[in-house]
């Protein structure tokens, strides 16, 4: 599954770091680092994530929204 | 400060069933300060938002005396120092970082995920324990030994003691309530007192025995932490045990037992849990919006004049933030009054916001969610025997002392 966090509206609260470990790291006490295509099997954690978000930073394919947009890898 | 007064109105016992249409009268004044001297209290969503992100707002427990309240847990009280909730930065930041380093990312990013397994056997052995009883108390038979349980092994507390610290961990919930404070007696404040040196020296001995042989509990790694931060003398490590321990399991139990209230109050959310556990997480979210544990904050203080909608807040007076209030905005959240849990925008207030937003929030919503969606799965026909339940006393820490209900039975 794919998602996005906004980094704009992320605050490092690491909610998401706490319950999708798999997924998400912090970097430091506030960097986050995310991995944009996650494994089928992290669904039921990424739901836990994108809920627990203080912000609601972050879009998961199938969780929030429509499936995102593709993008050509092509440069 | 008269019952009739607003202020008065939201800690009085008799609403505490319902504080929700006090709170709608609140956010007709924006900034309501109702006596000289009194709390300025705050209930629509922005302001309050605003204000916890505010550095002109102090938590710190000294400030909060010199506003004349609050003599219980000035930091000579007890010997104890003020744990990090009753901090500013810098020393609230390297207590809760030290504090964290233990529990969450980046040093510990596993620690709550690991205990998902354990979580769910603690739930099912709580569950399985109600026997062929066709009436229970959910507060006493699964809420609160749930979250004791879970913060036990947790911190390395032995789950036997739960009746000794009880002793002690209750007063000093009680001494946070603003009403009991203001009627108590000097023996009442006493009591609180020796409570947290008590507990304080409870926990004194297991963090002895943890420096000689330390295990995988945060007990052991309070005790010999050593980062970039620092250690943290002896005080520190019991004072932040305390807090730990008490906010560990006193807001949860609320927050699990407004829960299975308030499915059964809506049907049929209720039974779409059953066959959807998923929804569990949806259902924690709007929980925490909807009727959240901890209902206001009303230990802060402000360290300079604020200007807010108009009025000034002077410098060193004491501000109430009514978390539950903003909550239920109409400014903020369509249709507030009405418990959704498929709501798109869930950016509720119900574990605070910026520095001291709650420590325990990912661990407070793990256990809900495997809790609420199990209590749906296993009781079969669950029924409310007194609606509304009788409630705590606390009006910050708010939920039913005892949820009756008629059960069918228990399925496997």
């Amino acid at each position: 599954m794919r998602l996005v966090v906004d980094l704009n509206k992320c605050q490092g609260y690491a909610q998401c770091a706490f319950l999708a470990p798999d997924v998400f790291t912090m970097h430091g006490e506030e960097s986050l680092v995310y991995s944009p295509r996650a494994d089928e099997a992290q669904r039921e954690k990424v739901a836990r994530a994108v809920a627990a978000c203080p912000v609601q930073a972050i879009t998961a394919e199938g969780l929030n929204t429509e499936p995102l947009p593709e993008v050509s890898d092509a440069r | 400060m008269t019952q009739s007064s607003l202020l008065g109105q939201i800690t009085d016992y008799a609403n505490r069933a319902d504080p929700y249409p006090i709170y709608a009268e609140l956010r007709k004044t924006p900034v309501l300060h109702e006596e000289e001297g009194g709390a300025y209290v705050i209930g629509s969503y922005y302001d309050i938002l605003h204000l916890l992100h505010d550095p002109r707002i102090s938590s710190d427990a000294a400030n909060l005396a010199a506003a004349g309240d609050d003599e219980l847990t000035g930091p000579d009280s007890t010997g104890l120092p003020p744990s990090f909730i009753r901090l500013d930065p810098p020393e609230h930041d390297r207590l809760r970082r030290i504090a964290n380093s233990s529990f969450g990312p980046p040093h510990c990013p596993r620690r709550i995920d690991s205990m998902r397994g354990e979580l769910s056997r603690i739930v099912t052995e709580l569950i399985d324990g109600l026997g062929d009883a066709r009436e229970i108390d959910l507060v006493d038979q699964f809420a609160y030994p749930f979250p004791v349980t879970v913060i036990c092994r947790l911190l390395g507390v032995p789950r036997e003691d739960e009746p000794r610290f009880r002793t002690w961990v209750d007063p000093l919930v009680a001494s946070l309530d603003p009403d009991t404070r203001r009627s108590a007696d000097t023996e009442f404040q006493k009591a609180a007192q020796d409570a947290r040196m008590q507990l304080g020296m409870y926990l004194a001995g297991l963090v002895e025995q943890r420096t000689k042989e330390p295990q995988d509990d945060m007990l052991s790694d309070l005790a010999t932490s050593q980062g970039a931060d620092g250690t943290l003398s002896m005080m520190e490590v019991l004072s932040t045990a305390v807090l730990l321990l008490i906010a560990g399991h006193e807001t949860t139990v609320n927050l699990i037992t407004n829960g299975m209230l308030t499915l059964l109050r809506n049907p049929e959310i209720l039974q779409r849990l059953r066959e959807d556990p998923g929804l569990s997480v949806r259902i924690v979210e709007e929980l925490l919006r909807f009727e959240p544990p901890v209902q206001l904050v009303p230990q802060r203080t402000c360290i300079a004049d604020i200007e807010l909608r108009g009025t000034t807040i002077p410098k060193g007076s004491r501000i109430w933030l009514v978390l539950a209030s903003g909550n239920r905005d109409p400014e903020r959240f369509t249709d507030p009054d009405r418990f959704d849990p498929d709501r798109p925008d869930i950016e509720h207030l119900g574990f605070g916001s910026g520095i001291h937003s709650c420590f325990g929030a990912p661990l407070a919503r793990l256990e809900t969610q495997i809790a609420l969606a199990e209590l749906a799965r296993r009781l079969d026909s669950p029924r409310l025997l007194q609606d509304p339940p009788p409630y705590r006393q606390n009006a910050v820490l708010r939920g039913p002392r005892h949820l009756p209900l008629a059960i069918g039975g228990v399925r496997p």
